[in-house]
């Protein structure tokens, strides 16, 4: 019911983007200022790596930014929406997701992904304590900022971007066709429901998905008064049917300077719609498409009714389920205006206010075809946020000196409300849900409406020194105040300290010709976090716990429904990094270093309580410790610079660790112990409900999401010719324990160890071919698709893979038989283009291009993609388990010209 | 300049104070505020409690869902399986574990009962601080009444959690500390249980908690009297605190005390059925009517938990869970095709035999399957036809794999339910006056007696021929006649079968001991608490 998140893929390419473009000089890897520490702006790449296949803006963020992973298989790009994450997980009980500033507004990762591509200006990602600390708690899990496109101030500019493509599955389970399964079925001499049709339910469910993105942008006006708007339509028919989505987006930035330019007002507001379409079960879909009987006919019957193989209650024909439906639609409205002035070389005052509302409206509606009476939702989402800061800023020059100072204070405010109704027994399958009153039933607890309301203040402070304009230092500090945490801990302290040394400029380096750069910085600094939380936790309060009959009559009854916990405080993350940048031949050659280490302290987690004395046997507290640690290696290199030819290419590597270091500890001076081994992912499906089918597991003093599996020492056959997993007795006790506490063993990590993002552009002359690449290693995928799909157990109330009537294995156990490596190299996209010479100077720039996403994976991997889940901490982490898109690719067309 | 500076200042402390941190929630209140009133403490102190008496959630409700309470003392005895059916019903184990006696302390679905049990445990000594707290809104008399039907509600929860688990914390009051909490003797909690039911029984209604009215679905003294029965006729297990050696209590030697006597447990049980025949409790002459749609009016239900598919959240997941997926889509919706009736069961009563018991019909589905008069067709062609006696633990090699097994009657089939059939109207019965009987039977033969009339009784209204009190006859009676009603776990630990051979079981390594008599503590519970020790022969 949460809302929807998009493409996050896209957030992630640009972020990637932006990091690698920074290590090529010529492309205006700008200094913001002496405090970045090593952060450089990052515009977007057009130039040069013309990514013409990106439709969003996650796209651009994918694979290009060291430290930023996102799961971005390409295939179901709305799960990617929750998927950025900047340098891991640091937090288990949530807020992992960066702080997204667009213009300096909160936004998400959803908005993001519905700015074109062609609307942003650049992006800067912000990693370490120091660069983190002027946004304090909100950007403890890394912060994108996102500056649009404003007006040039050179006068009436106009342009126009677009293209249209299709997508094309190409690979699927190879499951057996209606021959086959006929003659398994008589083979093994059991009976099979033979309906005489041969289908292939993967073709019933996809189609040709079509792409369609446009967007027109026109500016104009003077450097002191100047404006620019824009608007963007996304269309997109993915190649299941059914599931689409829209996007449209209006954009208006107006800047003005005025008292001899010393006060600069900057205006925008920014509005967006998304409509979207989606799967209403997405496992339960493709657990259906592959496993239907395939003698069944892919629609209904002669007689018009659906045949259900009703002794397979685990999926539907697949073409019902494209009947019921799940639809969102958000709508995004932001408005900001920032106002600084210059009192005179040294002081400014600046303030900054925004208001943000969105919306989310959902709808789903389950036919009475797939559930006993049919049943419908619709429910509404709003959120609500102002932001108002005020800031003071001092610099001064003095001969080898050079301060710079920041006083700044802000306030958030923060309102969530919902509304939703859930209702059953429906009349007829016409109404879907928009007709809620056509419904028999609306149960007690299907109507609900909620408010949240949150608040944050802070006051910052900081100090940066230049001297001899090689070494700076600057401090910061900060106070962050939440309505979130206890009433004694509402205040939080956040100090950060960095320190950058310019060697290049020192004498004893300037003789050597080929370094051109060379540069060392380090920080060290707190954030807080309580991402993960909602408000009112500390508090006692009461909501309703059901409904008794009292003298005879329903009567909902109030109380305790969680556990309180008065004390709550603020998660604190200390992170140290310390990195070099180098490079030759004036920047041709450039590298990018840099290690890291982040320890989260007072980790926040609903810990596992006694129950007794507790009445629920979770408390949200303030108790653990995990760390991350990594390094991050960036190469850029441009081999080939001249006037007809250019060569470039960019790569990024990240190392990363991550350890629960403990769950343990004092609270309220008692000795609070959380379990050592908790399960967070199992399987799902027939046979597969419950019991020791724990796969991924959240293990004190290993990193978070590993695998912790029974050994398997191969197949054994039995009495009857089938095969069994030889499960292996790992505590020698005489009997096999499939059990938590049982024969299991740590077996490998379910996030990567490395990751990998690289692109490589050469132009000839006006032509250009670009290719970008990603890629993880280190990690495990559990192939639970495998394992149920091979099961003989199952047939033929199920089908099976080819290959499993001849390993003949009748066996469901989980074991590390299914654990695969997880390695892979993905090539993402592939551009090429053409830049139209023109002579005529009506139209500026014409651009074409023609695209390929989702190229081909280089993978071990046996399941069909190991581009899962490896990155979030959730149910799905690591297990790949019968939810896997079909693999698709996307051909398209761009055209992008400029007058 | 310095003007300018101090009204900067001035600007940013008014936004902190503006920046005001307080929270004023909207969607709840303060805890306070909900005890405002005899009403309302009445409402959310006392009445809130039965919100847990059934469930639509797994793991929680004393009956209705699954991988609770129920399942732990039906499918880990004679009385049924949920068998593997090829790809289905394999779980990880879970229900081939349960019937073969495999369990151990790290099984989540036991943590979960004990969480639910304990839970509803703790609410209860929050409700008693709270009656105290707010005494000054409530006449004696209120707080008297209102403080005894919520310590009933604690009993009842202490009752469940002992059966199961055998030692475990006795926690009275709200404000406890963890390390506080320490495990206490199966004889403490057993006698703590008594004394506290003894204790309030006379403060509650006497009235049948059954019907509809001001005491429906409520904690009465009829109830608590039914409990009595129970835990006397269990005294000698409940009262054993070494359950894993070999001296076995005698329940003559066990003594209540009941209204100013001193009886032993036989004859404590008896006087506690006593009282419910007294409070007008009888048989229904239709034995059926006890589970049908609308049973609120059975003379013969003392305790149930209300459903109402348009008012209320509990469930009824059990003839859903049983029947085949064809015979749910006869009746419009999906059905699991798991739970079964045993082998052994079927043959109790006389199934395959001329002689074959009247309630057979009423509890199970067997044989070729009518629903509207007309045969249900499988997808070969074939009716379909349940075969009981093809049961066996693991099926997937089976002929019979999807149709092996009697499978779960007894309740009327609500024509209009919701949820697949596990939103219906009928109420589940937790106890009833027939098994009253039977319990008086058995405690007048083990006290020496003749139990003939009682058990005859029961007999005679579904008219079958009289048998002699003997205690072998009183068990098979239970089990004909209290089949699917969640008691043959305790029975056959009674009689000290349930570590024995049964049906298709052979008992595990080290069960003559009967250290399977009680769950293990989980495992979890002791990671958190190190006071708490593991029960015996568990490791």
């Amino acid at each position: 019911m949460a809302k929807s998140k998009k493409n996050l893929s896209f957030l992630i390419m640009t972020l990637f983007c932006s990091s690698l473009v920074h290590a090529q000089n010529h492309v205006s890897a700008e200094r913001k200022d002496s405090i970045d520490n090593g952060n450089y702006t990052f515009k977007e790449l057009r130039e040069h790596s013309n990514k013409g296949a990106a439709n969003n803006a996650l796209d651009v963020l994918s694979g290009q930014a060291a430290g930023v992973n996102v799961t971005s298989n390409g295939l179901d790009r709305m799960a990617m929406l929750n998927s950025v994450r900047v340098r891991g997980t640091t937090s288990i009980i949530g807020g992992n997701d960066p702080l997204v500033l667009i213009d300096g507004v909160t936004s998400d990762v959803l908005t993001l992904s519905t700015i074109y591509p062609a609307d942003i200006e650049s992006f800067r990602i912000l990693k370490n304590a120091a660069e983190t600390a002027m946004y304090g708690s909100r950007g403890a899990s890394g912060v994108i900022e996102v500056k649009t496109k404003k007006g040039t101030g050179r006068g009436f500019q106009i342009s126009y971007e677009g293209n249209v493509g299709f997508e094309q599955m190409y690979k699927h389970l190879d499951m057996l066709n209606a021959a086959e399964y006929v003659a398994t079925a008589k083979a093994l001499g059991i009976y099979c429901n033979n309906g005489g049709y041969n289908t292939d339910f993967y073709k019933v469910i996809t189609r040709t998905g079509l792409v369609n993105n446009h967007y027109l942008a026109f500016s104009g006006g003077t450097p002191q008064s100047n404006y620019r708007a824009s608007f963007g339509v996304i269309d997109h028919n993915t190649i299941i049917k059914k599931k689409d989505y829209g996007v449209f987006v209006a954009k208006l930035d107006v800047t003005q300077k005025a008292f001899n330019d010393k006060l600069t007002g900057d205006f925008g507001v920014f509005g967006s719609s998304f409509k979207n379409h989606d799967i209403f079960d997405t496992q339960m879909l493709f657990y259906s498409a592959a496993c239907q009987n395939p003698t069944f006919p892919a629609g209904t019957d002669k007689n018009g009714n659906w045949i259900k193989n009703e002794s397979a209650t685990y999926i539907n024909p697949p073409a019902i389920l494209l009947e019921e439906k799940k639809d969102s639609k958000d709508m995004n409205f932001d408005a900001h205006i920032k106002l600084s002035y210059d009192f005179n070389s040294n002081w400014r005052i600046s303030t900054f206010g925004s208001y943000l509302y969105s919306s989310t409206e959902n709808g789903q509606f389950c036919p009475t075809w797939v559930w006993a009476q049919g049943n419908v939702y619709r429910g509404e989402f709003k959120k609500e946020e102002w932001l108002g800061n005020v800031a003071v800023n001092f610099n001064k020059k003095f001969g080898i000196h050079a301060i710079s100072a920041e006083a700044s204070s802000e306030y958030r405010k923060l309102n969530k409300s919902a509304f939703w109704v859930y209702a059953k027994g429906i009349p007829t399958n016409d109404f879907h849900y928009d007709n809620i009153g056509a419904t028999a039933s609306r149960p007690y607890g299907g109507t609900e409406s909620t408010y949240e309301g949150q608040a944050l203040a802070s006051v910052m402070g900081s100090i940066t020194y230049e001297l001899l304009n090689k070494y700076v230092f600057s401090v910061n500090a900060r106070s962050d105040g939440s309505s979130m945490v206890g009433n004694n801990n509402r205040w939080g302290f956040f100090p950060s300290v960095s320190f950058t040394w310019d060697l290049k400029k020192e004498r004893f380096l300037a003789h050597i010709k080929p370094l051109s750069l060379l540069k060392i910085r380090s920080s060290l600094g707190q954030a807080g976090n309580l991402g993960g939380i909602s408000a009112y936790t500390t508090m006692n309060t009461a909501r309703q716990t059901g409904i008794v009959p009292i003298k005879n009559s329903p009567t909902v009854t109030l109380g305790m429904v969680k556990n309180n916990n008065p004390d709550l405080k603020w998660e604190t993350k200390t992170t140290f990094n310390i990195g070099a940048d180098v490079g030759f031949f004036d920047n041709r050659i450039m590298f990018t270093a840099e290690y890291y280490y982040s320890r989260t302290s007072d980790m926040l987690y609903a810990y596992e309580v006694p129950v007794p004395p507790f009445a629920y046997n979770t408390l949200l507290a303030n108790i653990g410790a995990m760390s991350n640690r990594g390094f991050e290696f960036g190469l850029s290199m441009q081999p080939i610079s001249k006037k007809d030819m250019e060569l470039n290419f960019n790569m990024n590597l990240s190392f990363q660790s991550n350890k629960l270091i403990s769950l343990s500890g004092e609270y309220k001076g008692m000795n609070m112990s959380a379990a050592n081994i908790t399960a967070i992912g199992s399987l799902n499906g027939a046979g597969q409900n419950g019991g020791d089918n724990n796969v991924v597991y959240q293990i004190v003093g290993q990193p978070l999401g590993v695998f912790y599996l029974p050994h398997c020492n191969g197949l054994i056959k039995n009495n009857d010719g089938n095969y069994s997993y030889n499960i292996q007795d790992l505590d020698n006790n005489g009997k096999v324990d499939l059990s938590d506490g049982g024969d299991r063993y740590i077996a490998g990590q379910a996030t990567p160890k490395v990751t990998l993002g690289s692109n490589i552009s050469f132009r000839y002359k006006d032509f250009y071919i670009a290719l970008q690449m990603n890629g993880a290693f280190g990690h495990k995928i559990f192939n639970g698709t495998g394992l149920a799909f091979t099961n003989m157990t199952s047939f033929p109330d199920y089908n099976v893979l080819k290959d499993a009537p001849k390993k003949n294995i009748m066996d469901q156990r989980v074991s590390d038989y299914w654990l695969e490596k997880g390695n892979y190299l993905n090539f993402e996209h592939l551009t090429i283009g053409y830049n139209v010479p023109l002579k005529k100077n009506v139209i500026r720039s014409l651009r074409i291009s023609c695209n390929i996403s989702n190229l081909g994976t280089i993978t071990g991997y046996k399941g069909l993609t190991p581009m899962i889940n490896s990155y979030v901490m959730n149910s799905t982490m690591g297990i790949d388990d019968k939810r896997t898109y079909p693999l698709y690719r996307t051909y398209s067309l761009g055209l992008s010209v400029q007058f | 300049m310095r003007t300018f500076i101090k009204y900067i200042l001035a600007v940013s402390m008014m936004f902190c104070c503006w920046a005001c941190l307080d929270e004023h929630p909207k969607d709840q209140l303060d805890q306070e505020a909900i005890y405002n009133n005899a009403d309302n403490i009445y409402k959310n102190a006392v009445a809130s409690l039965y919100n847990y008496i059934g469930s639509n959630q797994e793991s929680e409700g004393l009956q209705g869902t699954c991988r609770g309470i129920y399942d732990y003392n039906t499918l880990t005895t004679d009385e049924a399986m949920n068998p593997i059916r090829g790809g289905d019903w394999y779980d990880g184990g879970l229900w081939e574990n349960m019937y073969k006696h495999t369990w151990n302390a790290n099984d989540m679905y036991l943590y979960n009962v004990w969480k639910y049990l304990f839970k509803v445990i703790v609410l209860s000594n929050q409700s008693l601080s709270v009656i105290d707290s707010h005494k000054q809104l409530l006449t004696a008399e209120q707080a008297e009444n209102y403080k005894a039907e919520v310590r009933a509600v604690r009993a009842l929860f202490y009752y469940y959690a002992m059966d199961m688990f055998g030692r475990i914390p006795i926690v009275t009051a709200y404000d406890v500390k963890p390390n506080q909490v320490v495990q206490s003797e199966r004889s403490e909690v057993f006698k703590f249980i008594v004394k506290e039911f003894q204790k309030v029984a006379p403060q509650l209604a006497d009235k049948h908690a059954n019907k509809e009215g001001d005491y429906y679905g409520r904690i009465t003294r009829p109830v608590v009297n039914f409990l009595l029965a129970k835990l006397a006729l269990n005294a000698e297990i409940y009262a054993d605190d070494d359950w894993t050696d070999e001296k076995k209590l005698d329940g003559k030697d066990i003594f209540f005390t009941v209204n100013g006597n001193k009886l032993n447990a036989w004859q404590t049980c008896v006087w506690y059925c006593d009282q419910l025949t007294q409070e007008g409790y009888e048989l229904e002459t239709d034995y059926a009517s006890n589970f049908s749609v609308h049973n609120e009016n059975s003379k013969e239900n003392i305790f149930t938990i209300p459903l109402d598919k348009n008012l209320y959240l509990n469930e009824y997941h059990y003839l859903f869970r049983s029947r085949h997926y064809k015979h749910g889509g006869a009746y419009g919706g999906s059905s699991e095709n798991g739970t079964c009736a045993t082998v052994s069961t079927v043959k109790a009563y006389g199934y395959g035999t001329d002689h074959v018991d009247n309630r057979f019909k009423t509890n199970f589905y067997a044989d070729t399957v009518f629903v509207d008069g007309k045969k249900i067709y499988l997808d070969n062609g074939k009716p379909l036809v349940y075969m009981p006696l093809e049961l066996k633990l693991n099926l997937s090699d089976s002929p019979y794999k999807q149709t092996a097994g009697a499978r779960v009657g007894k309740y009327e089939v609500d024509r209009t339910a919701y949820s697949d059939g596990r939103q219906v109207d009928n109420d589940i019965v937790l106890f009833r006056y027939g098994d009253a009987l039977l319990m008086k039977a058995e405690a007048k033969v083990r006290n020496g007696e003749d139990g003939s009339i009682e058990l005859n009784a029961i007999r005679d209204r579904v008219g079958m021929p009289h048998v002699e009190s003997t205690l072998n006859n009183i068990l098979k009676e239970r089990l004909l006649e209290l089949v699917w009603e969640g008691w043959r776990r305790q029975d056959l630990i009674r009689f000290g079968k349930y570590t024995k051979a049964y049906d298709q079981r052979i008992p595990i390594e080290n069960e003559n001991t009967g250290f399977t008599t009680v769950f293990p503590i989980p495992q979890k519970c002791l990671d958190l608490n190190k006071n708490l020790k593991q029960n015996k022969g568990y490791k």
